[in-house]
């Protein structure tokens, strides 16, 4: 008896959180398909707003660039953290234990100061705001997250591969290419869509360093909530929401079929 | 024969350069030059003339509208981070200790999920909900519901790995000891999963004492708390140095909670 | 196939010496087993040999010429590692074909050769199977012939059947002396297993400490050990210490002992002690004789080994014999061990 009340009241207790996490987001969704631009009932289901969607231009150049910045951003913080994470953990050198911990303030310092920082770091040094200088910032937050994740499949397969190549003949390039990266790949990818989804859904950051006119789409949001908002952003906030998951749920998968055995 | 060393040492630099030049250019060096500008008393920029002087970090002690404030952000983190363990921890240990299998990783996935869309526009989907009849959208509890929204999956990850690598063993021992379901709870259970709530504390804290976009959309005229402040020193009043100084006195602030932790997180920290 | 001489090779971590000026030569085709606790420096000495580890003193050969400067790929070893460390993404035709691979052999030609290990170590027609579908024992044949199918000058193995339960084990260790045999190559094996060392080597080298305390024939030092710590690690032993009088050694409670050599300790294996029930009369040939009480005999079907207290200390003898006549004494009895002085070996201490 009293193990079936706790049955029931355990799974009662994470529907109710789960209904939170998901409650406004479903709301959102909702009204985005609804026909009345002031989120009145009764609810009318209509694409107008996508519809509309399509035609804003500011919105839509906004999501350009922020693909744009996603998928460079992707290509150069997975390239830079790999090399890096093979250099950490795969060498014995003095200033191991350094390095790793230099990894930790990107991720735990607040992007508020990040943000500030670079802002005033780019003006003075001529680099100035832009798509390029938004770039630098994203590779920047992805770089730890593409170090750790590689870094935690390298440490928990030890060398015994590279090791094996070697002893069969396999110069270090040739270990490389034949046994390191295949065994890799799937934390590259997983780590490859992580970065994609840091850069996609990264608002301070950009807000900072975004010059007047041009801009990502979380601070285009931004600027139209700020502003009162259209009901547009209810339409381009359910299509990014759902992507943002989509691609979690990619990650997600990935890690665990080809990840750990 | 160092050739083995000396090999090993150059490839590791070639392979780690690239990430931390980078890293160098656009994290390390940016806190330093913001570190500088924190004392001049303006921008040195546009050929203006620049002076050393301390009068930010005395303005953040001697003007109540940044120590009130900043003391504000603290609250809010403080009960923000409160409630995301008060919620957050029940949900993580019914996971990782009541459900088994394929439900457990669905579950999981789904508690995880929201954390990982943008933040932006989880936040914009609170104001639909928040307004009309409930009419607290704008007050200081919107807030608050905003972001422990937000960080609540955090917590739960956190939690949820910590308890999941307590071997059921040891419960079991502790019962087969004598220890009913509570006290087992209370000895093992609790104290093993400290690095969970810890990491959750240190993770939850710290953004929120320096978030402004959450404060700003959904509390309006009551977010007036450090992290809008700052914002504003550097997008409406245009005042670098003394956003510089205020945003190191938060990462100072930040910097000493993490040190008071580190010893406990690296003593139960593998 | 290959001589491998290590002369005088030191290596330290620290303030650890893993290594300590250790002098060892390989024979071409031996099969070689270095045997010692962890932490010894076994595999630290194999690895050494491999490659992976960069003496700070010393010399390593390979018939004649120095490899010490010689990177890995290049010193044409093979070796098993202790979790096999086969190619996920490759199937065993891949893992084995690798070694020829790297190397820019013909694709007909490794196919042959290929085909060739597989019969080797019986397991044709598996070529396609990935790694993680194949049984410990399998994995364990793919990783032997991946090492061999480059005809290395010399194959090293990293506790090679740790992995394996008993039965496998003992399946194993069959095999493996066969294809080492038809191969030829020489063989340098790491294990702690002393069983296994004594019946797979033709030759073992007992390490401790990164130095080497005792070289030859499995024979030579399991009944000849040259210190106590090679007696107690290779089998049990019984010591014995006393006051040296030329030929005999007396112990402290008046036992004389007839002893061979000139040390004040001697061991004694216990299987070459019988026991006899207090009043029988032992052989005369078993001359050294110590009375005794059997504190615990334990029974173990094909042989019984009891627990004797001998001595006003009761110092603990151990023996062991076969189960011949299916009779079994009790603790409590008392008995007298006999043995004879042949077997009293003197060591250092």
């Amino acid at each position: 008896m009293a193990t079936s009340l706790a049955h029931w009241l355990t799974r009662t207790y994470l529907a109710v959180i789960l209904l939170f996490l998901y409650l406004p987001i479903a709301v959102m969704i909702l009204m985005a398909f609804n026909a009345s631009p002031l989120y009145e009932f009764p609810f009318e289901f209509d694409l107008i707003w996508f519809k509309a969607l399509l035609k804003n231009e500011k919105l839509m150049t906004a999501g350009f660039n922020s693909i744009g910045i996603a998928l460079a951003n992707t290509v150069v913080a997975t390239v830079l953290g790999t090399l890096g994470s093979l250099g950490l953990n795969r060498y014995e050198f003095r200033g191991r234990q350094l390095l790793e911990i230099l990894l930790l303030p990107p991720i735990t310092i607040p992007w508020l100061i990040i943000g500030t920082s670079m802002l005033i770091f780019f003006f003075w040094t001529g680099i100035g705001r832009g798509l390029h200088s938004i770039l630098l910032g994203h590779v920047a937050l992805s770089i730890p997250y593409v170090m750790i994740v590689v870094g935690s499949r390298l440490k928990t397969h030890g060398a015994s591969l590279e090791e094996a190549a070697a002893t069969l003949g396999a110069n270090p390039w040739q270990a490389f290419w034949r046994v390191t990266l295949p065994a890799l790949s799937p934390s590259i990818v997983a780590a490859a869509l992580f970065a994609f989804a840091v850069s996609f859904d990264q608002f301070v950051i950009s807000y900072f360093l975004a010059p007047p006119g041009t801009s990502t789409l979380p601070v285009e949001i931004y600027t139209s909530i700020r502003k009162g908002f259209t009901p547009e952003i209810n339409a381009i906030s359910t299509v990014i929401i759902l992507v943002s998951m989509g691609l979690m749920l990619l990650v997600a998968r990935q890690y665990r079929f080809g990840g750990e055995r | 024969m160092p050739g083995l060393v000396a090999r090993q040492t150059r490839a590791a630099i070639a392979l780690t350069a690239p990430a931390y030049l980078w890293l160098a250019l656009t994290i390390f060096l940016p806190l330093s030059a913001m570190a500088y500008f924190s004392f001049l008393d303006v921008a040195p920029i546009g050929g203006r003339e620049s002076h050393f002087t301390l009068s930010h970090y005395i303005a953040f002690f001697t003007k109540e509208v940044y120590w009130r404030n900043a003391w504000r952000s603290f609250e809010l983190g403080f009960y923000v981070t409160l409630l995301c363990l008060i919620f957050g921890y029940p949900a993580a240990h019914i996971l990782a200790k009541h459900i088994h299998g394929r439900w457990r990783e669905a579950l999981f996935l789904l508690v995880i999920l929201p954390f990982w869309s943008n933040a932006l526009v989880r936040t914009f989907s609170w104001t639909m909900v928040l307004r009309g009849e409930l009419g607290l959208l704008f007050t200081y509890w919107a807030i608050v519901i905003g972001l422990v929204h937000a960080y609540l999956p955090y917590a739960i990850l956190t939690c949820y790995i910590s308890l999941q690598s307590i071997d059921d063993s040891l419960i079991e021992a502790a019962r087969s000891l004598g220890a009913s379901p509570l006290q087992a709870f209370l000895r093992v259970t609790l104290p093993l999963s400290i690095p969970g709530l810890l990491a959750a504390v240190i993770l939850i804290f710290v953004p929120v004492i320096g978030s402004f976009m959450e404060p700003r959309i959904l509390g309006g005229k009551s977010a007036i708390m450090l992290g809008p402040i700052i914002e504003n020193q550097f997008t409406a009043v245009f005042n670098w140095p003394l956003g510089a100084a205020l945003s190191f006195l938060m990462l100072g602030i930040v910097l000493v909670f993490l040190l008071a932790a580190s010893p406990i997180l690296r003593r139960h920290w593998q | 196939m290959s001589r491998v001489d290590v002369a005088e090779v030191s290596k330290r971590y620290g303030s650890v010496k893993a290594l300590d000026r250790v002098s060892l030569y390989f024979l071409d085709g031996e099969f070689f087993g270095l045997l010692g606790p962890s932490g010894s420096g076994k595999t630290t000495l194999l690895r050494a040999i491999a490659g992976f580890v960069e003496p700070d003193e010393g010399a390593i050969s390979f018939d004649g010429e120095r490899v010490e400067s010689v990177p890995v790929h290049r010193r044409a070893i093979g070796m098993v590692f202790q979790n096999y460390a086969l190619f996920p993404n490759l199937d065993v035709e891949g893992n084995i074909a690798f070694g020829l691979a790297v190397r820019g052999t013909s694709l007909a030609e490794r196919q042959v050769r290929v085909e060739e290990m597989l019969r080797l170590v019986r397991l044709t027609g598996l070529g396609a199977r990935k790694p993680r579908e194949l049984s410990g024992g399998q994995q364990q044949r793919v990783a032997l012939a991946r090492a061999l199918v480059t005809r290395p000058k010399v194959l090293l193995l990293d506790e090679p059947l740790g992995a394996l339960d008993r039965r496998l084990r003992q399946e194993m260790q069959v095999e493996l002396k066969e294809i080492q045999r038809k191969s030829g190559v020489t063989t340098i094996f790491v294990t702690h297993d002393q069983e296994e060392a004594l019946t797979l080597s033709d030759r073992i080298a007992i390490i401790d400490q990164g130095r080497v305390v005792q070289v030859g024939a499995p024979v030579d030092v399991y009944e000849r050990p040259s210190t106590v710590f090679a007696a107690q690690f290779l089998g049990d032993a019984n010591i014995f210490r006393g006051q040296r009088s030329a030929d005999a050694l007396l112990l402290d409670d008046g036992a004389r002992l007839t002893a061979p050599g000139t040390s004040s300790t001697v061991i004694v294996r216990p299987e070459k002690m019988l026991v006899f029930k207090r009043g029988e009369i032992p052989p005369a040939d078993l001359s050294n004789l110590l009375p005794g009480r059997i504190l615990q005999s334990i029974y173990s079907g094909a042989s019984i080994a009891y627990r004797i207290a001998t001595g006003p200390r009761d110092q603990i003898i151990l023996t062991f014999a076969q189960n011949r006549q299916g009779e079994l004494l009790h603790p409590g009895s008392e008995v007298t061990v006999a043995w004879s002085p042949a077997h009293t070996v003197s060591v250092a201490t």
